[in-house]
């Protein structure tokens, strides 16, 4: 009798955790008007506000030029280029200072001298020297679309914004079965869920296209360089003041990147996440916002990653008791429920997935879905594992950006330093 | 405060009226007219006066008819057990049908049973089947709203329905069918949800499944539901929507294999009923004949239907095949093809030539045979007007099209008649085109339109009279009522007594203190259920009395155990006379006489 109690509460519990995120991540395919609320308006009328791009870059020469490159090309008039380089790290800066004196008046350098390095102590170092009415943050692998600075320039100015958030999309979806889901992931979170968190005035903010007004941005002290995701802390910090925030996302003008190389990089990215997720939730800055139900999304949506580990055991662990124990057949049924709601989120991927390939105009074949399906539980493992480890460091204290210090010695490992250093 | 961006132009979205002059002469854009049904007030009054003329009608003389039948006794025992706490039925349930009818059904009597538990019987609940009549007629005015039919044509399709004499005998019975209706009507609203919302499309497809766990019949209906999702999503968010719904009702239809599986009956096995088992014998049951082959049992169905009403089962046919053919020019038939398909599919099932054909078989259509009939009404309507129906063109506003009293009498004639009124301002700039064609409705017209109608009424209304006269009036249960005293006063230990019932009478004998199962028996459990059949080791001569009612006499052919009993006992009361009587026979030792 009390293990029936027991199980069908933690399933009810499991039940709603699931149904909420569900709701929550279709947020925006919920009506055709709110599916076209999502999109960049266009712009129309001259330019009027000027940008400052911070262009944090740390080992990544190889790809650096060509992001700067790609960004002068946009259609804006009025925008300079801030990289910021590490003072240990010569072979990025000769690449910076190259394109620096190709165009001296858009690109500048800046040096970061902290000892240890992050992207908030680097970003922070290129805030005073900002002339532009608007700081924005790309990453040095970031394809930037020509058209998005004039689209956000008339997001600012027809809005009155203070934030804007652009989408980013991971697009190498047919890389390994891992980066399929993470593509997806990225296409759920910023083409639906960003959308619902600006509607309700709680916002994580995305850790590049992300614009903010400068003033606003000084006001609230740049960057906070202790938290490991210091993109989500800012923009918990300006939505739980009151600040408005704008997210928009548009197939064609979404950042393009690439999912982490290997599984093992995946997973220490995915820490350092949810670390940060729960510095973020220590900090309480969210508890200043107004609204209770502002406060539990917020509450809800920094413990994400705890409970999606949580309950990626617990849930397999529920059907085996409804099936191999003696419990009461409306217990058993009741045990089932959390599976429904799982099995209605992989039909919405599998749609998702399609839509993405769609909007991107990326052949998805079965096979893909084939992954998607049964990679599932697998990258459930994961996310279990690198909330667990997360928990862990946290724990111990260790806040040090994974790997950043031996970096230099292994070559091998660039890919996971640019991550990194991304967010 | 945070916000997303203001929304893009939509192709969808109303044009602001200036935008709207300027299209006003170019290629005419399909604008979809927002309908607020619960701040319309003509729209809640009209449908709350049908309302209350259908509860009227239904609800007037519902206790004495149509006959008690046995299925309703059935069914409302079985949710009498539910709501003792005896599981799903009170002798072994054997997966004749899902039983969430019934479960619903123990809901819906549940408070009047603990007031008066004496109440529990078939004529009295069915003042709760009043319920669910209401439900569904209201949601029937809703969905022929949602499908963009006018407010005359929603309220006809609603009297149609909540009226004829067909849909009065049959919705007063306390038949899943009612139940799984109501549900598969709310499925369709949420479908033609104007607001294209991704969860009332998945809602959709949870009451569907509902729906179909109520009555398993209804997943004929199902192909109908998707179309009209189809038709009334949106492009862009089409196929979260219609996924969602598919999944959501696949994933709530399969707890009811779960369900079996979970209780070790999904399978046939020894000594365990299956959900397998119940299935084929749902599928095997001896089919009825084909339909239109006179003599045929089906036949027979059909020919009961025909008598109480043909004006909705003919005239909802040839609306459907009318809606079916125009698709392609009519913007009416194009919205209402879903239902027009439910019409097509039933049909085309009640067609078989080996199918099983019951009664009820009917209920399930008649709604949407009433929408299609006024569909197709509607269609002529317009197409005698010449103006499109539910196409609504943007054009200027409508004060400065037309001036002079004489015009606008007419145009609120047309308005109020036949137009498809978006109820609320925000949609109002879009209404109702004042300008060309529309304008061409002469007063030939219109005279021509009044003397249809006049012809359908007077065709309509004395048949329709005639055939609501009996059930307001006449008394088909006095025998029922006549036997249920007798029991109750001439037996004298009625906890030691045995008798084979019929269902219907059967929880009657239970509030009179007869031992449920074994003392009250279903009749054809003693032959059919071994449990039953177990304590009765000497057969007849193990019962007490049996009351023979025109079902028991008709199944006691297949019956030998209640075949021995009416053949080894004698009437002591008879009520009524001829084919209908309700005989008590006491069962006696030395054999009886016929």
């Amino acid at each position: 009798m009390l293990l029936s109690l027991f199980v069908a509460a933690i399933s009810v519990a499991l039940f709603w955790m699931a149904a909420f995120t569900l709701w929550w991540q279709m947020h925006a395919w919920r009506t055709p008007e709110i599916l076209a609320a999502t999109r960049f308006d266009r712009p129309e009328g001259g330019v009027g506000l000027s940008f400052s791009l911070l262009l944090p870059a740390r080992h990544e020469q190889a790809v650096l030029e060509h992001t700067i490159e790609r960004l002068l090309e946009s259609s804006h008039s009025n925008f300079e280029i801030i990289v910021i380089v590490g003072h240990d790290d010569p072979e990025t800066a000769a690449v910076a200072e190259r394109a620096a004196s190709r165009d001296p008046v858009r690109v500048r350098v800046i040096t970061d001298t902290h000892e240890t390095k992050n992207k908030p102590k680097a970003l922070n170092t290129a805030l005073p020297h900002c002339r532009g009415d608007i700081v924005g943050v790309f990453d040095a692998e970031d394809q930037v679309h020509p058209a998005l600075l004039a689209h956000v320039d008339h997001a600012f100015t027809s809005t009155g914004a203070d934030v804007v958030q652009g989408g980013v999309q991971l697009i190498n979806f047919h890389s390994s079965w891992y980066s399929l889901r993470n593509c997806l992931e990225y296409f759920f979170w910023f083409r639906s869920r960003l959308h619902l968190h600006a509607k309700k005035g709680f916002i994580p903010l995305g850790g590049n296209t992300v614009f903010v007004r400068t003033t606003v941005l000084r006001e609230a002290g740049g960057w906070d360089p202790d938290c490991l995701a210091e993109d989500c802390d800012l923009g918990v910090r300006l939505s739980s003041v009151g600040k408005k925030v704008v997210v928009a996302y548009d197939s064609d003008m979404v950042t393009r990147e690439e999912t982490p190389g290997t599984l093992m990089s995946l997973l220490k990215q995915r820490t350092r996440w949810n670390q940060g997720f729960l510095q973020v939730y220590r900090k309480k800055d969210w508890k200043q916002l107004p609204g209770r139900g502002q406060r539990m999304l917020a509450r809800y949506t920094l413990m994400t990653p705890f409970l999606q580990a949580y309950s990626g055991v617990v849930i397999p662990l529920n059907v085996a008791i409804a099936l191999f124990l003696d419990v009461p057949v409306g217990v058993a049924i009741v045990t089932f429920l959390p599976l429904i709601t799982a099995m209605v989120t992989v039909a919405f991927e599998i749609v998702g997935l399609h839509d993405f390939g769609k909007q991107y105009g990326l052949k998805v074949r079965a096979v893909h879905y084939l992954k998607l399906i049964v990679g599932g539980p697998f990258y459930q493992v994961l996310l279990a594992g690198a909330a667990v480890r997360a928990v862990w460091r946290e724990q111990r204290g260790r806040n040090e950006w994974e790997l950043t210090s031996h970096v230099g010695a292994h070559l091998t490992e660039v890919t996971e330093t640019r991550e990194d250093v991304r967010r | 405060m945070t916000t997303t961006l203001p929304p893009a132009p939509d192709a969808t979205q109303p044009a602001p009226a200036a935008a709207a002059r300027a299209v006003a002469t170019a290629a005419p854009a399909h604008v979809r007219p927002v309908i607020r049904f619960r701040s319309s007030r003509p729209d809640l009054l009209l449908c709350g006066v049908l309302l209350c003329v259908i509860l009227l009608v239904q609800g007037w003389n519902i206790t004495h008819f149509p006959t008690l039948s046995d299925d309703e006794g059935t069914y409302l025992a079985q949710a009498w057990a539910v709501q003792q706490g005896d599981g799903l039925a009170h002798y072994t349930y054997w997966y004749d049908h899902p039983p969430l009818g019934w479960i619903q059904i123990a809901f819906l009597t549940w408070v009047p049973s603990l007031v008066a538990p004496e109440t529990m019987n078939v004529a009295s609940m069915r003042f709760a089947m009043l319920a669910v009549s209401a439900a569904c007629a209201v949601l029937l005015y809703v969905l022929a709203r949602r499908l963009f039919l006018p407010r005359w044509a929603a309220g006809l399709a609603m009297a149609l329905f909540g009226l004829s004499p067909l849909s009065v005998v049959l919705q007063r019975e306390i038949f899943l069918d009612n139940i799984a209706v109501m549900w598969m009507l709310l499925a369709f609203c949420l479908a033609a949800s104007p607001k294209r919302h991704l969860w009332h499309h998945f809602a959709a497809g949870l009451t569907a499944a509902v729906s179909v766990l109520t009555k398993e019949t209804m997943l004929v209906v199902l192909p109908a539901l998707l179309v009209t999702m189809w038709r009334h999503s949106h492009r862009d968010t089409r196929k979260f929507a219609v996924t969602g719904a598919i999944t959501a009702c696949a994933l709530i239809g399969l707890s009811y294999p779960l369900f079996a599986l979970l209780n070790n009956e999904l399978f046939p096995g020894e000594g365990h009923v299956s959900l397998i088992d119940g299935i084929t014998y749902q599928m095997s049951r001896e089919g009825s004949g084909f339909i239109l082959d006179e003599g045929s049992g089906s036949h027979g169905v059909l020919r009961s239907w025909l008598y109480y009403d043909t004006v909705l089962p003919i005239g909802g046919l040839a609306g459907a095949v009318l809606l079916l053919l125009t698709v392609r020019w009519s913007v009416t038939a194009r919205a209402l093809a879903g239902p027009a398909l439910v019409v097509a599919l039933l049909t085309l099932v009640a067609m078989r030539p080996s199918g099983y054909l019951p009664a009820m078989y009917v209920i399930q259509a008649l709604p949407f045979l009433a929408l299609v009939l006024a569909g197709g009404a509607a269609t002529m309507v317009h197409a005698l007007l010449e103006r499109p129906l539910g196409r609504v063109l943007p054009t200027v506003p409508r004060r400065t099209g037309l001036a002079g009293g004489r015009l606008r009498a007419r145009r609120l004639l047309r308005r109020g008649a036949f137009g498809a009124e978006p109820p609320t301002g925000e949609a109002r700039a879009t209404d109702a085109p004042t300008t060309g064609r529309a304008a061409r409705a002469t007063r030939p017209t219109v005279a021509t339109l009044l003397v249809l109608a006049a012809a359908a009424a007077a065709y309509v209304v004395p048949r329709w009279y005639e055939g609501n006269r009996a059930a307001l009036t006449a008394d088909a249960n006095a025998p029922y009522r006549a036997a249920a005293a007798w029991m109750q006063n001439e037996v004298d230990d009625p906890a030691r007594t045995r008798v084979l019932v019929d269902d219907a009478l059967w929880l009657d004998l239970v509030h009179d203190g007869f031992e449920p199962g074994t003392g009250a028996i279903w009749f054809y459990k003693a032959d059919l259920d071994p449990a039953v059949a177990k304590t009765m080791p000497r057969g007849w001569r193990d019962l007490d009395y049996v009351v023979s009612s025109p079902t028991v006499r008709r199944d006691a052919a297949d019956l030998p155990g209640v075949r021995s009993a009416l053949e080894h006992s004698t009437p002591v009361a008879v009520f009524g006379a001829g084919e209908d009587r309700i005989e008590i026979r006491r069962i006696s030792p030395a054999g009886g006489a016929q």
